[in-house]
C-alpha cells in the first residue's frame, strides 16, 4: 500500500469519532477527535487494526492573550486558553495524528497505558511540561523535572517565562 | 626537625599527587560531547594512564574532579556532595565550555550554567567539545602548578 | 503453606563516577532472589529545558542548540531540524549537500556503533573489545574532523543546505578508511558470534519477541535485531537516501547477540554508503537561501539516528523565531522495551541489557520504573552491578 493509501485506511478506521481532518503535509492527516473518545479510536487503530505504531505524543499551548489595561502588555489569559495533545502514529511513511483539544479549565484525557504500557513516558513528559493530566496513567511521578519543582508550573506553557529565584549555589 | 620532615612528607605528597593524580569525572548534564572525549584520552591513542593519571569510582580517593556539563538542577546537590565527600587537597576542572557560561545551554530554565557557581574550579578547558590533545593539556597544567 | 516470598531492592545510583557509562542516571532494580521482578530508572539530570530555550532563539541560533542535544548524535538532530525548516520555508536544499548530508549521517552512525560496540563490550568486561573498538573508532573521527572540521559536534548543517564540501584528498581518505574499518569489523563479527565468553552473556539473554517489539513501539537497531522491519531511512527515505538507499538489517533471534549483530552489519552497509557517495557524488550548489521568517506550518520531520527513528514536531508561528519545537528521541521508546526484557531476567544480565539498546541519556532523560514490594533496600553503584554480572558469569 502507498502512502495515500494507508492514510486512507486509517481515515476509515477512525471516522465515527471524526469531527474533522486536515492535511499539514502530503503523508500526514491530522484527525481532531474528542477527548473522550481518545481510548477507542487507538483501540481500533493500534490494537484492532495493528495500524503503524505510537510515535510521539506532543503538547501544544494555545494561550488566548489579553491586553492589561494599564500597561497596554500582552499577557496569557489563564482561563481561555487551550491546550492540545497530538498522537503521532506512524506508518512507513505515512503520519496519522490524533488531536484533542481541550481547555485549560479541563485539561483532563484518560490515559492509554493500559492498552499501551510504553506510552506511559510520553503522558508523564506532557503531565509535568504542559499541565495535561492523564488520567489513570500508572506513574504520575516527575520523569525529567527535578524533584522540587514547584507544582502547577508548566514550563512550556507560553506563561513561564523561567524560575524566579534561580539556584542558591 | 618536625619542620624538615613536614617538608619533605609535602614534597612526597606533591610527587604522588603530581605524577599519579586518581581523578573522577563527573558529568552534571552535557550532552555527552566532552565526555567521550574524556573517555577518548584513556583509549591507546591518547592513553592518559602512561602519565599516571587513574580514573576510578569514589570521590573518597580523588584528587581531581572533572567536571563536564551546564549543571541542570538535578545535578547540582549530587555535584556539591560529591565535591564535598573528596580528601583535601583536591581541585576541579571544568571540561567544556557548558562549564564556563553554560555554552549554548544558557538561559535556559533547568541550567546553573557556569560551575563555579556550585564549586571552586582551578582549571576551565574551553571547547564544545575540547579535543582530547586540549584536555590533556588543561589537565597537566594543573599539575604543573601543582609542583610550585 | 506458601513460602514466604522474599523480595529485595537494589538501588543502583550510576554514578558519574563511571568511566565507561557517562551519564548520570539511576537505576533501581527489585529482585526476587536472582530475578528482576522490577527495574526503575531515574534521570533528570541531563534535562536542560531546550523545547522552552530553542523558543527564544531564531531559526538559526536553534539549529545550534538542537544540535547539542546529544553529543554523539549531533548531525542526525542538527538535520531533522534543518531538514524540518526546509519543508516549512518550501525549499529543497540542492542535491550535493543532501548527499553530504547523508555522507556525514553514514560516518556519524559508524562512530557511533562503535562506540556502543566498545562500551557493551565494557559492561561484560571485554576490555579489550572495547579498546580495540576506541581505537579502530579514531579513524572514522579523523575522518569526521578532516571534512567538517570537529571530532564531535560537526556542524556541518546550515538551514538550506551544508557548509562543508568534500574534495578529492578527502575523498581518497574516505576510501582508505572504509577499506581499513571493514577489514578490523570482520573481526569483531567474529568475536560476537563465535567467541564462548562473549556468547555465554549474549546469546538467548534479554529476548524481545516479534510481538513485544512490534506493541512497545521498539525502532532502530533494538527493534530490528527482533526483525521488526522499521528503519525510516527506508521507510520514509530523506536528505540523500532516495539517491544513495539502504537495506535494511533484520535479525530475527531478538536477542543480545542479535542486537550485536544488527549494529555490527549495519557498519558494512554504512561502508558501503559511505563509498557510494563518494564515488558519485553529484554536482552544484551546497546551499539554496532561507527566509529569515519561516512561514507558518507545521511539520514533522523523521530521521534514523544511530539508535533508531528521532522525531521531531515543528510549529512555526511565521516570525523569525519557532512556535514549538518537540523533539521525541529514539532512547525514549527503547527504554519500555528495556522494562519488558529486564523482568524475569537475572540481575547479573542487566548491565549488558541495558547497554545493549544503546541508552543515550543525554538525547533522553527518561525515567524507567519498576515497582515491587521491598523489604530491604541496598545501595550498589554501577560499577558493583558491572563487577556482579562478569563474577556471575566466571
Amino acid at each position: 500500500m502507498d502512502t495515500q493509501e494507508l492514510l486512507q485506511q486509517a481515515l476509515e478506521i477512525v471516522k465515527e469519532w471524526t469531527i474533522e481532518v486536515s492535511q499539514p503535509e502530503e503523508n500526514r492527516r491530522d484527525i481532531y477527535i474528542d477527548a473522550r473518545d481518545i481510548k477507542p479510536a487507538v483501540k481500533a487503530l493500534l490494537i484492532d487494526s495493528h495500524w503503524g505504531y505510537l510515535s510521539a505524543i506532543t503538547g501544544l499551548d494555545s494561550p488566548d492573550y489579553e491586553i492589561d489595561e494599564e500597561t497596554k502588555e500582552r499577557k496569557v489569559d489563564p482561563q481561555k486558553g487551550k491546550l492540545e495533545v497530538l498522537y503521532h502514529f506512524c506508518n512507513k511513511a505515512a503520519i496519522a495524528t490524533l488531536r484533542v483539544r481541550l481547555p485549560y479549565t479541563d485539561a483532563e484525557i484518560d490515559s492509554i497505558c493500559d492498552m499501551l504500557p510504553s506510552a506511559s513516558f510520553y503522558e508523564r513528559e506532557a503531565m509535568e511540561l504542559i499541565g495535561v493530566n492523564f488520567r489513570n496513567t500508572p506513574i504520575a511521578d516527575h520523569l525529567i523535572l527535578p524533584e522540587n519543582w514547584p507544582a502547577g508550573v508548566y514550563p512550556l506553557r507560553k506563561a513561564f517565562k523561567g524560575l524566579e529565584k534561580k539556584t542558591q549555589g | 626537625m618536625e619542620n624538615l620532615a613536614q617538608e619533605v612528607m609535602d614534597k612526597l605528597k606533591t610527587w604522588a599527587r603530581v605524577n599519579s593524580p586518581w581523578a573522577i569525572h563527573f558529568n552534571s548534564g552535557s550532552c555527552n560531547g566532552c565526555d567521550i572525549e574524556i573517555l577518548a584520552t584513556f583509549t591507546p591513542r591518547y592513553d592518559v594512564e602512561r602519565f599516571g593519571i587513574k580514573l576510578q569510582g569514589s570521590p573518597r580517593h580523588a584528587d581531581v574532579l572533572v567536571c563536564t556539563g551546564p549543571v541542570t538542577l538535578q545535578a547540582r546537590d549530587r555535584l556539591l556532595r560529591i565535591y564535598e565527600q573528596m580528601p583535601e587537597p583536591k581541585f576541579v576542572v571544568a571540561v567544556g565550555s557548558c562549564g564556563i557560561s553554560g555554552g549554548v545551554f544558557q538561559g535556559c530554565y533547568n541550567v546553573v550554567g557556569d560551575i563555579s557557581e556550585v564549586i571552586p574550579v582551578n582549571v576551565y578547558i574551553p571547547g564544545c567539545p575540547p579535543r582530547p590533545e586540549a584536555i590533556i593539556h588543561g589537565i597537566v597544567e594543573l599539575l604543573k602548578s601543582l609542583q610550585k | 503453606m506458601e513460602a514466604k516470598q522474599k523480595s529485595e531492592k537494589f538501588v543502583v545510583p550510576i554514578g558519574p563516577q563511571h568511566p565507561a557509562l557517562k551519564e548520570p542516571g539511576h537505576f533501581e532494580f527489585t529482585v526476587d532472589g536472582e530475578i528482576v521482578t522490577n527495574a526503575t530508572a531515574r534521570l533528570g539530570f541531563v534535562h536542560r529545558g531546550m523545547e522552552k530555550g530553542v523558543e527564544d532563539r531564531n531559526w538559526t541560533q536553534g539549529l545550534y542548540l538542537m544540535e547539542r542535544v546529544c553529543g554523539i548524535c549531533s548531525h542526525v538532530h542538527a538535520m531533522a531540524y534543518a531538514l524540518g525548516v526546509e519543508k516549512l520555508a518550501n525549499i529543497q536544499a540542492p542535491p550535493r549537500a543532501q548527499a553530504i548530508r547523508e555522507l556525514v549521517a553514514e560516518l556519524e552512525r559508524i562512530h557511533s556503533h562503535l562506540l556502543w560496540l566498545g562500551v557493551a563490550a565494557h559492561e561484560g568486561g571485554f576490555d579489550t573489545l572495547f579498546m580495540f573498538s576506541w581505537r579502530d573508532r579514531e579513524t572514522v573521527m579523523d575522518l569526521l574532523e578532516t571534512i567538517t572540521g570537529n571530532r564531535v559536534n560537526y556542524s556541518a548543517n546550515v538551514l538550506g543546505g551544508v557548509k562543508i564540501d568534500i574534495n578529492d584528498a578527502q575523498k581518497d581518505a574516505l576510501r582508505r578508511g572504509m577499506d581499513f574499518l571493514e577489514e578490523r569489523t570482520k573481526h569483531y563479527l567474529k568475536v560476537v558470534t563465535e567467541d564462548e565468553t562473549f556468547l555465554g552473556r549474549t546469546r538467548k539473554i534479554g529476548v524481545m519477541t516479534y510481538e513485544e517489539a512490534t506493541l512497545l513501539g521498539a525502532i532502530g537497531p533494538t527493534g530490528r535485531a527482533s526483525g521488526v522491519q522499521r528503519d525510516v531511512r527506508v521507510d520514509s527515505p530523506y536528505a540523500g537516501y532516495p539517491d544513495f538507499p539502504v537495506n535494511i538489517v533484520t535479525s530475527v533471534a531478538g536477542d543480545l547477540e542479535a542486537r550485536f549483530v544488527v549494529r555490527i552489519k549495519e557498519l558494512y552497509e554504512s561502508y558501503r554508503l559511505v563509498r557510494e557517495i563518494v564515488d558519485h557524488l553529484p554536482g552544484g550548489d551546497l546551499t539554496v537561501k532561507v527566509p529569515r521568517r519561516i512561514p507558518e506550518g507545521e511539520v514533522i520531520s523523521r530521521v534514523e539516528a544511530p539508535r533508531g527513528e528521532l522525531f521531531y514536531f515543528m510549529k512555526s508561528n511565521g516570525t523569525d523565531k519557532p512556535e514549538r519545537i518537540k523533539v521525541r528521541t529514539p532512547s525514549l521508546c527503547n527504554w519500555g522495551s528495556v522494562l519488558t526484557t529486564a523482568i524475569g531476567h537475572k540481575l547479573a544480565d542487566m548491565p549488558m541489557i541495558l547497554a545493549g539498546i544503546d541508552p543515550c541519556f543525554s538525547c533522553n532523560d527518561r525515567m524507567v520504573m519498576i515497582s515491587g514490594k521491598k523489604t530491604e533496600t541496598q545501595v550498589w553503584d554501577w560499577e558493583d552491578l558491572r563487577q556482579y554480572g562478569i563474577e556471575y558469569y566466571k
